[in-house]
C-alpha cells in the first residue's frame, strides 16, 4: 500500500520540479529582455536628447502650438498638387503592375521559363523592389529624369512592383493545376494555358493586391514632393522652408483627406471584385 | 444529324476520309513502359494493344495499376520512357512541339475532377475546347467564330444545360459539371475520346447517368473512346471491350462478354462482384 501511493506520487513530484524549473526561465528570460531595453533606452534617449534646448514641458507645448493655427488661405493652392499625388499613385501603380508583369511570371516556380536563370532573378527584382525606400527610388529618378511628377511615378511604380509580383507569383504557385492539365490537353498553347489556365485563378488575388497596394501609393505619392518629385509634398516642402507651421498642417490634413478618400474607393472596388 | 455532318466535316480537313471503315486501328500501343523517374518504380511494365474505330474501350484495375498513366501517355500528359504509341498513323512519342499540339486537338479527354476553369462561365469552359484551334487575337479577347459558339450552345443543350450556359462552373453540381467537360472535350470534334475515371468523383446513379451519355454520344459523333474506370460492374455495361491492368501488366484483353469471373480474380488478385 505504501509503495503504491509512493509510485503514485513520483511523477506527481517530477511534474512540480519541471514547472518550477521552467518558471525560473522565464524570470531568467525576462530579466535579460528588461535589461537590454533600458539599455537601449538609456544610450538612445536619455543620452542622445538635448534636454536643455526641450525647455521643458511649457516649451514644448509653445512650439506644438504654432501647428494648431491653420493657414486655411492656402486651400485653393493645394487642389492642383493634391490632384497630382492622386494621378501619381494611379498611374504608379498601373505602371508597377505593367512591371510586375515578368517579374511575377519569372519568379513563380511552377511556370517560370528557367529555374535556374529566370527564377533567382524574378526573386531577386522582387526584393530589390521593397528593400529599396520609395524616397530613395524618388531620388533616383529626380537625378535621372529631373523634377516633377514624373520621377514620382516611377518611383511609386518601382516601389510597387515587389509587393504586387510577389503576391502574383505565390497565387501562380498556388494554383490549381487540373485546369491546366484540360487547356494543354486541347492543344492549347503557352499563352493560352496562362490566359484561361491560370490567369481565371489568380485574377481576385491580383486585382485585391493590385487596389490595396494603389492605396498604399496614396500614403507614398504624398511624401515624394519632399525630395523634389511633385505632389503635396512639396507644398508640405515649401511651408515648412518658409516656418508656416499653420500651412504645414493644413497640407497634413489633406493628405489625410486623400487617403480617407482613397480608403473609402478601395473598399468599394475590393468589394465589386470580391 | 447536324453534328454528324459537322463532324464528317472536320474529319475530311484533317485530310482523313468521311467514313469510318479503316483497316487500321485507330490507336496502337506497343510495349509502353513508364516510369516517373531514372530509378524510381517502373508504372507500366511493357502495355501492348489496339484500340478501333468502334471500340468503347475500358480499363480496369486495382488502385496504382497505372489505369491513369496509361491514359495518359496518349496525348503525352505523361512522358512515356519507351515504346510506341501509335495514333492517326503517328507515332505519338516523336511529335515536336507544334505538332504535339495539333495531335491534342483532336483527342477529347474527360477528367476525373472534370478540371474545369471554375472562375469562367459554362459557355467560356466548353468554347476553350476549341483553343487549339483558335489564334492568339481570338483568345486573348474571348472571341470565337460564331459556328464555335452555336456548336457550344448545339452540345450545352444535347447534355442538357441549355438552361446553365451563363452561370459560372462552379455554381453547378458535380454531375453537371462532367457535363460541361464531355460538352468541352465534343467541341474538339474530337477522333478519339480518353476519358480518365469519368465518373469516379459522382454518385452512383450519376455516373451510370454520365456514362450512358457519353456512349451516346460517342455512338452518334462515332468517336472511339479509351476510358479508364475502376467500377467494374459500370465497366461491364458500358463497354464492348475491357483491358484489365494490373502493377503495371496487361491481364486481360478481350470482349466485355467474354470476361468471368476468373479474369477478374485475376486482375484484381482477389475477389470481387
Amino acid at each position: 500500500m505504501v509503495a503504491a501511493v509512493g509510485l503514485q506520487g513520483a511523477p506527481y513530484l517530477s511534474y512540480v520540479e519541471r514547472k518550477r524549473r521552467r518558471r525560473v526561465n522565464n524570470w531568467v528570460i525576462a530579466a535579460c529582455i528588461a535589461v537590454v531595453l533600458g539599455w537601449c533606452i538609456w544610450d538612445t534617449v536619455m543620452v542622445d536628447t538635448d534636454w536643455a534646448r526641450m525647455g521643458g514641458a511649457l516649451g514644448i507645448i509653445g512650439t506644438l502650438e504654432r501647428f494648431f493655427w491653420i493657414d486655411w488661405g492656402l486651400v485653393p493652392s493645394l487642389i492642383v498638387p493634391a490632384l497630382e499625388t492622386m494621378m501619381m499613385a494611379t498611374l504608379g501603380t498601373l505602371l508597377g503592375c505593367v512591371f510586375s508583369l515578368p517579374v511575377a511570371w519569372f519568379g513563380a516556380y511552377n511556370v517560370t521559363p528557367n529555374r535556374y536563370i529566370f527564377y533567382p532573378l524574378g526573386r531577386f527584382l522582387m526584393v530589390l523592389s521593397r528593400s529599396i525606400h520609395e524616397i530613395i527610388w524618388a531620388l533616383l529618378f529626380v537625378g535621372a529624369v529631373g523634377l516633377g511628377a514624373l520621377p514620382g511615378i516611377l518611383a511609386v511604380a518601382m516601389r510597387s512592383v515587389g509587393f504586387i509580383s510577389k503576391i502574383t507569383a505565390e497565387a501562380i504557385e498556388n494554383i490549381d493545376p487540373k485546369p491546366v492539365e484540360a487547356i494543354r490537353a486541347v492543344g492549347g498553347n503557352q499563352f493560352q494555358v496562362m490566359y484561361y489556365g491560370i490567369l481565371p485563378q489568380i485574377l481576385p488575388v491580383v486585382i485585391g493586391t493590385i487596389i490595396f497596394e494603389w492605396d498604399i501609393n496614396i500614403r507614398r505619392s504624398a511624401i515624394m514632393g519632399l525630395v523634389g518629385a511633385g505632389g503635396l509634398g512639396l507644398v508640405f516642402f515649401r511651408q515648412m522652408a518658409m516656418f508656416n507651421y499653420g500651412g504645414v498642417t493644413l497640407v497634413v490634413l489633406a493628405v489625410l483627406v486623400l487617403i480617407a478618400i482613397g480608403e473609402v474607393i478601395s473598399h468599394y472596388a475590393r468589394k465589386a471584385v470580391i | 444529324m447536324r453534328h454528324e455532318r459537322n463532324f464528317a466535316e472536320g474529319r475530311e480537313e484533317n485530310g482523313l476520309p468521311a467514313e469510318r471503315e479503316r483497316p487500321v486501328p485507330v490507336l496502337e500501343v506497343r510495349n509502353l513502359k513508364v516510369s516517373y523517374s531514372a530509378s524510381g518504380p517502373q508504372i507500366l511494365k511493357g502495355i501492348d494493344f489496339a484500340v478501333d474505330g468502334d471500340d468503347f474501350c475500358a480499363v480496369i484495375g486495382p488502385s496504382g495499376a497505372g489505369k491513369s498513366t496509361l491514359i495518359r501517355c496518349v496525348n503525352r500528359l505523361v512522358e512515356a520512357s519507351d515504346g510506341d504509341i501509335i495514333l492517326f498513323g503517328q507515332d505519338v512519342r516523336k511529335l515536336n512541339g507544334g505538332e504535339l499540339r495539333r495531335m491534342r486537338r483532336r483527342i477529347g479527354m474527360i477528367f476525373q475532377e472534370f478540371n474545369l476553369v471554375n472562375r469562367m462561365s459554362v459557355m467560356d469552359n466548353v468554347l476553350s475546347g476549341r483553343l487549339g484551334y483558335t489564334g492568339a487575337f481570338r483568345s486573348l479577347f474571348k472571341v470565337f467564330p460564331r459556328e464555335d459558339i452555336e456548336r457550344a450552345l448545339e452540345l450545352l443543350e444535347r447534355v442538357g444545360l441549355q438552361d446553365h450556359v451563363d452561370k459560372r462552373a462552379d455554381e453547378l453540381s458535380g454531375g453537371q459539371r462532367q457535363r460541361v467537360g464531355i460538352a468541352r472535350a465534343l467541341m474538339q470534334k474530337p477522333e478519339i475520346l480518353l476519358l480518365d475515371e469519368p465518373t469516379s468523383a459522382l454518385d452512383p446513379k450519376i455516373s451510370r447517368d454520365v456514362m450512358r451519355l457519353i456512349k451516346e454520344l460517342a455512338r452518334e459523333f462515332r468517336v472511339p473512346v479509351l476510358c479508364n474506370i475502376h467500377d467494374v460492374q459500370l465497366a461491364l455495361e458500358t463497354c464492348n471491350r475491357i483491358i484489365g491492368l494490373q502493377d503495371g501488366y496487361k491481364k486481360f484483353d478481350g470482349p466485355a462478354e467474354g470476361m468471368r469471373k476468373q479474369d477478374l480474380d485475376e486482375i484484381y488478385a482477389m475477389e470481387v462482384l
